[in-house]
C-alpha cells in the first residue's frame, strides 16, 4: 500500500471557516500522499463537507493554506481546482439523466471532428479505453437515466478521471450505494490508487473506513481530533474519537411509566422519492408515557418511515396504527384527526409556511375547527388571541402573533412548531429532530417539554442525528441502520456502543 | 446478470412487434383515410369504416403492449378515419373534388407552416437552453414590421431580413436580461414583450405609413422557380405545383431544420446548450458559462422567430398591418411543445397545423363555420399533449428556472 | 439562525421561489412606493418613445388625461347637485346632460373600462396566490361574454332581474369551469397552467368565432351577412345608474365589481378556502403537512379566477356591449390588461382596485372618441397605451431583481461579519 515514501500530493494547514454562528473548520491540518486512500471521518455536521468545499473551491477559507505538489494554491472556483488535478463526485450527482454516459463524460472537452462536429465515435471509445484502463465495467451509450445508481456513481468518476484529475474526493459515496455496490465501488478505488491516484474518502461509516482507508482523520465539531494509520486502529477506538466524550445535556426525568400502546408500526416498507427501498419491514411499537428514541446516521430511512407514519407518503407494504386506530396510507389530514402531533424534521420546507403570520402557522393543522372557524369562515381575532396566548406560554420572542414566522430566530420558529403541536393534546408525538440548528437554551427548552408531555402520558417518538439528544431523552433506543432497525437498547447503552451499531459494526457486509 | 440481459433482450422484442402493430394501425388508418378522397374518391362507405376499425384495433393492442404514444395514435387516426370515410362518402364527388386538390393543399400546408417553422425551432433554442419564450409572438411580429418597414425604405428585400433579424435579437435580448441576468419570472417577461412589440409596431406602423398602410409596391422575397414541369407524366406536374415556385424562405426553413438538427443533437454547442437546459449546475461545475449559452440561445431564438415574421409580411402577403402575427406565435410554441422540444418534431407539428390551416381556407367552399372550428385544432391537440393523454411532451428539466451562479 | 451551511445540501435553494412567495415578499418590502415608481417609469420611457416619433409627450399625456374624467375629481366644489330621490346635494357634476359635464362623461367610460380589468385583474390575481400564474383571463372572460351574450338573448320573456342573474351566473360557470381545466391538469397530471390556459385562450377565441361567425350556431338570424351574435334582451340589460343609457352610461356591474374587489379581500383573509389557497401558494409541501388537500386548492383556485373573469365577460355584455361579434372577439384584450393589472397592483384587493383605474383611463384617454388628432393621433396613443403596459409588466419583474439586491446585500452585510462569501465564482 502507501509506502512512508509516497510523496504528499496535497497538504491543508491551518485551515479555518467560519459561518455566522459556527467555527465550521478550526485550524484543520490534513494531508494527501500519491497512491492513498485517505479517510475523513466524522460525525454530521463535523466540518468535513466544508473542508472539502474549501478544497475543491467552492468556499475560501478564512485563514490556512493549500499546497499541491508542495506549491501553494489558491482556487477561486472549481475550475481552479479541476485544474490542479482535483475531481469531485458530489453526493447528488452532477450528471444529466436524459443523456449518455459518454455525452455527460465528454461535456464541455468534446472531441471534434470536421472542426465543429461532435465526435461520438471517439468518444465513445475514449471512454471506454479509460473504463478499461481502471477496469470500469460500464456502457458509454447507456442513458444516465436507466443506469444503477452504482454506475451514474462510476459515470462521476470517470467524469474527474476524464479532466486529469489524480486527487478525488468522494464525498459520502456509498450513502446512496447497497453494500453490494459498495463493494464493487472499493474494487474500483483499488485499481485507481494502484495507477497513482490518491483518495479522500469521506464517510462516517466505522466498517467502511477499516476496509478502505490507508489512513483515517477524525474530526469533531470542526476540529481535527487525530490521524492514526489503518494498521492498529480498532472500530472502538474510532469511534471514541469520532463521537467523543462530551458532557452530555441530562435531562431531569422520572423513571417512565408506559401506558397502553398508542403508536404501532408493523413490517413497514417505504420507498424514496427515486424508487429504491428506504425502509425494509420495520416494527416497533411507542406506549403512551415513553419516550422512544430512533438513532441512526443520516439516510438510513428515517426520514422515510417518518414521512410514512404521518400520511405523506405511501407504504410499500405493512401497518401504521395510532390508538387502536388504523392510519396507514392515510393523508396528513387523517393521521392528525387520529391524534398525531409531528415537529417535523426541516422547518422551512414543511413545518412552517414562511410567509405567513405566526398566528396563521399555528393554526396550519385546526384552521377548519372551531373555533378558528365556522362554515369556512375564519375568525383572524381568534386565531390571533390563541396565538398570543401560545406564544406566551412557550416563551417564543423576537415578534408577536401578526409577525411573519420568516422574522423569527430558528429557535423561535421551532419553539412555535412545538407550541402548535402540543397545543392539539395529540396521543403521539413524533419529534423528528427537534432541536437542529438551535442554540443550548432552546435546545433545553425542547428537551424539558418534550419530557413533560411524556410525563402527561402522551408516546413520544424522537428521530435524532444527535447521540445525546438520544442518550438524554429516550427511555428505550431504537436504531436504525440502512432502513432496518438494528437494534434496541436501555438508555444506559454506552456512545461507543451506539455509535458501533449505527454505523454497521458487527454487521456483515452481504455479498452476492 | 446474463439472465436480466436476455429478459431485457425479450423485453425490447416485445415493445418492437407492439411498435409494428401500431405503426401498421396508423397506415391502415392511412389508407382509409386516402381512398375515400380524390382521386380514388372511394363512395362505398365499407372500406373506409373497416380500415379505420382495423386501424384502431391495432392502436389499442398496441396500447396494451406498452407502446402508449403511437398506439393512442393509431386509435386516434383511425377513429378519424371512419369520421372522414361517412363525411366523405355523405357530400358530392363535385365537392370533395374541389377542396381536396392535393398539390394546392400542399403547397399551401408549406407557406402556411414555413412561418410557424422559424418560430417553432427559434422556441427550441431558447426552451432547450432553459428559458421559456412565450415571447415567439412578439419577436415575429417585430420582424414582420421591421422587415417591410426596411425593405420598403431601401428597395431591397434582403434588407429587410437582415433588419427583420435585429428587431427580433433586440427584443430577445431584453427578454434574455430580464430573465436570465434579473432573474425575472420567465413568463411575466415573455408577456412583456409580447405587449411591447405589439404597441412598438403599431405604434411606428401608424406613425409611418398612417391610415393608408403599406405601399402596394414593396420588395418582396423572391419565389424559387424550378423546372419541375419538364418530369414527364403527371407527377411532374404535381411536383412542379408543389414545390415548383416556391418562396425562397420556405426553402430556407428546410435547410434551417437540417442545420437546427445538426447543431442541436450533433455538435459540442448543442449538447452543451441541452446541457445547460436540463442540469446548468451540472454544466457550470464542468465550465461551461451557463449565461452565455442561455443569452446566445434567446438570442438566436428572437432572430428566427423574426425570420418568421419576415417571411409573413415580405414573402407570403406583401403587406404589414397591426398585429399581422394574429397568434401564430403562439401556434409556433403549440407546434414546438407538441414536436417535444425537436427540430423534426417541431417541423412535422407545424407540418400539421400548417395543413389544417390550408384546409380550413379551403373548406368554406363546404361549410364556413366547421372551417373556423378547424383552427383551434393546433391547441386542442397540444393541449392534449401536456396532459399526457397521448404520450407526455416532457420539457427540458430546467426551463424556466432562473440559475443563480453559486 | 445557524443551520448548516447551505452546501451541505447542494441541491437545496435551486428552484425559484414560487410567484406566490415572490409576490409576498414584495409586499413586505417596499409597501406602495415600488409601484408607483414602476408606473411613473414606464410612462416616462412611453414619453420618450412620443418624443422620439416629433411629438410633444407633455401635451400629449395633458391631452390624454383630459380624456380620462379623472379630472372630475378635480372639479370638487365647483358644482352643487341634487342627489336623485333626497333632499341631499352632492358637490360633483352628476348630471351628464350638464354643460360641465364632459368629465363626468368620460369617467362613466374609464369606469365602465375598470369594471372589466378588476375581474380579469382579480382572476390573475386569485390564481397568483395559490402560486399559479393565469395567463388565461383572457379566454375565461371571453367565455363569461359569450355564455352571457347567449343567455342574455335567449328567454326573451323572462323576469329581467332573474334573466340577469342567471345570465350572469351561468357566464361565472363557464369561466369557473374553463379555468378550472387548467386547474384540474395541474392537479392531477401536472401540466404547468400558463401552457394549458394559453392554449384555452385560443380554444375559447375560435370557438366563440365559429359560434357567433357567418353560419355559426349562435349567429343572429336577423341578418346572416354580418358575424354577431343576436342582441341582448332588453330585460337582460343591466341597470345604469349614473349617466344616460342610451349614452353608454355607467351600469351596476361597476357595484358587482366593487362587491368582487370585496369579496376577494374577505375570501382570502376570513375563509378558510383563502388560508388554504395562500398556505398551498407559499408552501406547497408545508401545506400538505398541515392537511391540505393541494390538489384540490389548484383546482378551486382556477375555478374560482375563471369565475371572476367570466362574471367580467358578462357584465360588459349584459352592461353596454349587448352583443357579440367575430370582430370584438378579435380585437378584445381586457383579460391580457388583466395580467398588468393584477402584477401592478401586487395581488392586493386596493391594488387591483387602482392599477385597474390607471389601465381604465388610459384605455379611455387614448380612445379614438377623446383624443385630438391635432395633439396626438389616436391610433398612435393606443399603442402607446400598450407599450406603457408592456413597461410596466417588464419593470415588475425588475423590482423583483431591485428587491434581491436589496436582500443580498443584506446579506452580504452580515456574511462579513464573520468571513466574506467565496469572492470568485465558477463561470
Amino acid at each position: 500500500m502507501a509506502e512512508e515514501a509516497a510523496p504528499k500530493v496535497l497538504e491543508l494547514k491551518g485551515i479555518t471557516k467560519e459561518f455566522p454562528g459556527i467555527l465550521a473548520n478550526d485550524r484543520i491540518d490534513f494531508d494527501l500522499r500519491r497512491g492513498e486512500v485517505h479517510a475523513l471521518l466524522g460525525e454530521n455536521g463535523a466540518g468535513k463537507s466544508t473542508l472539502m468545499n474549501i478544497l475543491y473551491g467552492l468556499y475560501s477559507p478564512d485563514s490556512g493554506e493549500i499546497l499541491v505538489k508542495g506549491k501553494p494554491a489558491r482556487f477561486h472556483g472549481p475550475g481552479d481546482a479541476i485544474e490542479a488535478g482535483i475531481g469531485m463526485v458530489h453526493q447528488h450527482f452532477m450528471l444529466i439523466p436524459v443523456m449518455s454516459v459518454a455525452e455527460n463524460i465528454v461535456l464541455a472537452t468534446e472531441p471534434r471532428k470536421a472542426g465543429f462536429l461532435l465526435d461520438e465515435d471517439t468518444a465513445m471509445k475514449r471512454v471506454e479505453d479509460l473504463a478499461d484502463t481502471f477496469r470500469f465495467r460500464i456502457d458509454p451509450h447507456a442513458k444516465v437515466e436507466n443506469i444503477s445508481v452504482g454506475q451514474q456513481q462510476r459515470v462521476e468518476i470517470l467524469k474527474a478521471l476524464y479532466r486529469g484529475a489524480d486527487v478525488l474526493i468522494l464525498d459520502e459515496p456509498t450513502a446512496v450505494l447497497t453494500p453490494q455496490e459498495a463493494l464493487e465501488l472499493f474494487a474500483i478505488l483499488r485499481n485507481l490508487t494502484r495507477e497513482g491516484m490518491s483518495v479522500i474518502f469521506i464517510t462516517h461509516k466505522l466498517n467502511e473506513v477499516l476496509e478502505i482507508a490507508d489512513r483515517i482523520t477524525v474530526l469533531r465539531r470542526g476540529k481535527r481530533i487525530d490521524s492514526v494509520p489503518k494498521a492498529g486502529a480498532t472500530e472502538d477506538h474510532l469511534a471514541r474519537l469520532m463521537v467523543g466524550r462530551d458532557v452530555l445535556l441530562r435531562v431531569e426525568k422520572k423513571a417512565p411509566q408506559p401506558g397502553e400502546t398508542l403508536l404501532k408500526v408493523e413490517n413497514v416498507s417505504v420507498v424514496d422519492d427515486r424508487g429504491l427501498p428506504a425502509v425494509r419491514g420495520v416494527s416497533f411499537e411507542v406506549k403512551a408515557g415513553e419516550i422512544v428514541g430512533i438513532a441512526g446516521v443520516d439516510g438510513n430511512g428515517q426520514t422515510e418511515l417518518i414521512d410514512a407514519i404521518t400520511g405523506l407518503r405511501s407504504l410499500e407494504e405493512g401497518q401504521v396504527t395510532i390508538g387502536g386506530k388504523d392510519v396507514t396510507n392515510g393523508n396528513a389530514r387523517r393521521v392528525l384527526d387520529a391524534g398525531m402531533g409531528h415537529i417535523p424534521e426541516d422547518r422551512h420546507r414543511r413545518g412552517l409556511v414562511l410567509d405567513f403570520t405566526l398566528a396563521e402557522n399555528i393554526a396550519l393543522h385546526d384552521y377548519r375547527e372551531e373555533p378558528d372557524s365556522r362554515f369556512g369562515w375564519l375568525f383572524p381575532k381568534r386565531l390571533i388571541a390563541r396565538a398570543r396566548r401560545l406564544l406566551k406560554a412557550f416563551d417564543v420572542r423576537g415578534g408577536g402573533p401578526t409577525t411573519k414566522a420568516s422574522a423569527l430566530s430558528g429557535g423561535n420558529q421551532q419553539k412555535v412548531v412545538v407550541a402548535r403541536e402540543v397545543e392539539r393534546d395529540p396521543r403521539v408525538l413524533l419529534a423528528a429532530q427537534p432541536t437542529r440548528g438551535l442554540d443550548v437554551g432552546a435546545i433545553e427548552f425542547v428537551h424539558r417539554r418534550l419530557v413533560e408531555e411524556r410525563d402527561q402520558g402522551r408516546a413520544i417518538m424522537l428521530v435524532s442525528l444527535e447521540l445525546d439528544e438520544i442518550l438524554s431523552l429516550s427511555d428505550r433506543i431504537l436504531v436504525m441502520f440502512e432502513g432496518e432497525v438494528v437494534g434496541e437498547y436501555s438508555p444506559d447503552v454506552t456512545p461507543e456502543e451506539l455509535g458501533a451499531a449505527m454505523t454497521g459494526v458487527g454487521r456483515e457486509q452481504v455479498v452476492a | 446478470m446474463i439472465a436480466r440481459a436476455e429478459q431485457a433482450g425479450a423485453n425490447v422484442d416485445r415493445l418492437f412487434a407492439a411498435r409494428n402493430l401500431a405503426i401498421a394501425g396508423i397506415a391502415v388508418s392511412a389508407i382509409g383515410f386516402w381512398i375515400v378522397l380524390p382521386p380514388l374518391t372511394q363512395r362505398s362507405l365499407v372500406w373506409p369504416v373497416a380500415l379505420g376499425i382495423l386501424g384502431t384495433l391495432f392502436g389499442i393492442a398496441a396500447v396494451s403492449r406498452g407502446v402508449k404514444r403511437l398506439g393512442w395514435w393509431a386509435v386516434v387516426l383511425g377513429i378519424a378515419s371512419i369520421g372522414l370515410g361517412i363525411a366523405a362518402t355523405n357530400s358530392s364527388v363535385g365537392h370533395l373534388d374541389s377542396v381536396v386538390v392535393w398539390s394546392a393543399l400542399f403547397a399551401s400546408m408549406l407557406r402556411y407552416a414555413t412561418p410557424l417553422t422559424f418560430a417553432a425551432i427559434g422556441g427550441m433554442f431558447s426552451e432547450r437552453s432553459g428559458v421559456v419564450n412565450i415571447a415567439l409572438e412578439g419577436m415575429m411580429l417585430a420582424g414582420a414590421f421591421f422587415g417591410i418597414l426596411a425593405a420598403q425604405k431601401s428597395g431591397s428585400w434582403a434588407f429587410g431580413l437582415v433588419a427583420a433579424m435585429g428587431a427580433g435579437a433586440a427584443l430577445a435580448l431584453i427578454h434574455a436580461f430580464f430573465s436570465i441576468h434579473l432573474r425575472a419570472d420567465q413568463i411575466v417577461s415573455g408577456t412583456a414583450i409580447n405587449f411591447l412589440a405589439l404597441g412598438v409596431t403599431g405604434y411606428f406602423f401608424v406613425d409611418v405609413y398612417g391610415e393608408l398602410g403599406t405601399p402596394s409596391e414593396i420588395p418582396r422575397i423572391p419565389d424559387v422557380h424550378l423546372p419541375l414541369d419538364k418530369i414527364p407524366t403527371g407527377i411532374g406536374t404535381f411536383l412542379d405545383d408543389v414545390f415548383g415556385q416556391m418562396n425562397l424562405m420556405i426553402w430556407l426553413s428546410f435547410l434551417l431544420l437540417i442545420v437546427s438538427y445538426v447543431v442541436m443533437f450533433k455538435t459540442p454547442v448543442g449538447l452543451r446548450i441541452r446541457a445547460v437546459g436540463e442540469h446548468p449546475r451540472a454544466a457550470d461545475t464542468v465550465g461551461i458559462n451557463v449565461y452565455l449559452v442561455r443569452y446566445a440561445s434567446v438570442t438566436v431564438s428572437g432572430i428566427l422567430a423574426a425570420l418568421g415574421g419576415a417571411y409573413l409580411s415580405i414573402g407570403f402577403l406583401g403587406s404589414f398591418n397591426e398585429n399581422m402575427t394574429a397568434g401564430r406565435g403562439f401556434i409556433a410554441l403549440a407546434a414546438l411543445i407538441f414536436g417535444a422540444w425537436r427540430p423534426f418534431g417541431a417541423f412535422s407539428a407545424a407540418l400539421l397545423f400548417g395543413f389544417s390551416s390550408a384546409l380550413a381556407q379551403r373548406l368554406p367552399e363546404y361549410s364556413g363555420s366547421a372551417a373556423t372550428l378547424f383552427q383551434a385544432l393546433p391547441y386542442v391537440l397540444t393541449l392534449i399533449a401536456v396532459a399526457g393523454v397521448i404520450g407526455r411532451s416532457i420539457p427540458p428539466a430546467a426551463v424556466g428556472r432562473p440559475y443563480r451562479k453559486q | 439562525m445557524s443551520d448548516q451551511p447551505a452546501i451541505e445540501q447542494p441541491s437545496s435553494g435551486e428552484g425559484p421561489p414560487s410567484p406566490a412567495a415572490r409576490l409576498g415578499a414584495l409586499q413586505r418590502a417596499g409597501g406602495i412606493v415600488p409601484p408607483i415608481l414602476t408606473a411613473l417609469l414606464a410612462f416616462f420611457v412611453g414619453g420618450i418613445v412620443v418624443a422620439a416619433s416629433g411629438h410633444n409627450p407633455l401635451t400629449t399625456y395633458k391631452e390624454i388625461f383630459a380624456g380620462t374624467g379623472l379630472n372630475w375629481f378635480l372639479q370638487v366644489g365647483s358644482y352643487e347637485v341634487g342627489l336623485p330621490f333626497s333632499d341631499a346635494t352632492v358637490w360633483f357634476p352628476w348630471e351628464t346632460n350638464d354643460i360641465n359635464s364632459e368629465a363626468a362623461f368620460n369617467l362613466q367610460q374609464t369606469l365602465l373600462l375598470w369594471v372589466p380589468l378588476v375581474m380579469t385583474g382579480l382572476a390573475v390575481a386569485f390564481a397568483f396566490r395559490c402560486g399559479l400564474f393565469n395567463i388565461g383571463g383572457q379566454g375565461q372572460y371571453i367565455v363569461g361574454a359569450g355564455v352571457g351574450v347567449w343567455v342574455g338573448s335567449s328567454w326573451v320573456d323572462m323576469n329581467p332581474g332573474l334573466h340577469i342573474v342567471l345570465a350572469i351566473g351561468l357566464a361565472a360557470l363557464a369561466g369557473a369551469f374553463w379555468a378550472g381545466i387548467a386547474g384540474f391538469l395541474k392537479a392531477t397530471v401536472g401540466a404547468h397552467e400558463v401552457i394549458t390556459t394559453i392554449m384555452l385562450n385560443w380554444i375559447a377565441y375560435w370557438i366563440w368565432i365559429f359560434a357567433f361567425g357567418q353560419g355559426g350556431p349562435l349567429q343572429n338570424k336577423v341578418n346572416e351577412s354580418v358575424p354577431v351574435s343576436s342582441d341582448v334582451a332588453e330585460g337582460a340589460k343591466l341597470p345604469v345608474f349614473w349617466g344616460d343609457p342610451l349614452l353608454q352610461g355607467l351600469h351596476i356591474g361597476f357595484i358587482v365589481a366593487t362587491v368582487a374587489l370585496v369579496a376577494y379581500w374577505l375570501t382570502l383573509t376570513r375563509t378558510t378556502l383563502g388560508y388554504e389557497v395562500r398556505a398551498v401558494g407559499f408552501n406547497p409541501e408545508a401545506a400538505r403537512y398541515g392537511g391540505i388537500n393541494v390538489a384540490r386548492s389548484y383546482i378551486l383556485a382556477m375555478a374560482i379566477a375563471g369565475m371572476f373573469a367570466g362574471i367580467g365577460g358578462a357584465l360588459d355584455i349584459l352592461g353596454w356591449q349587448f352583443r357579440l361579434g367575430v370582430i370584438d372577439i378579435q380585437n378584445s384584450a381586457i383579460g391580457f390588461i388583466g395580467i398588468a393589472v393584477a402584477l401592478l397592483g401586487r395581488n392586493t384587493a386596493i391594488g387591483v382596485a387602482l392599477s385597474a383605474l390607471l389601465f381604465g383611463a388610459l384605455l379611455n384617454g387614448t380612445s379614438t372618441r377623446n383624443l385630438d388628432p391635432e395633439v396626438f393621433q389616436p391610433e398612435l396613443a393606443g399603442n402607446l397605451t400598450l407599450m406603457i403596459q408592456a413597461l410596466v409588466v417588464l419593470f415588475v419583474g425588475a423590482d423583483l431583481l431591485i428587491l434581491a439586491l436589496w436582500a443580498r446585500a443584506k446579506r452580504i452585510g452580515r456574511g462579513r461579519h464573520s468571513g466574506a462569501p467565496v469572492a470568485g465564482t465558477p463561470t
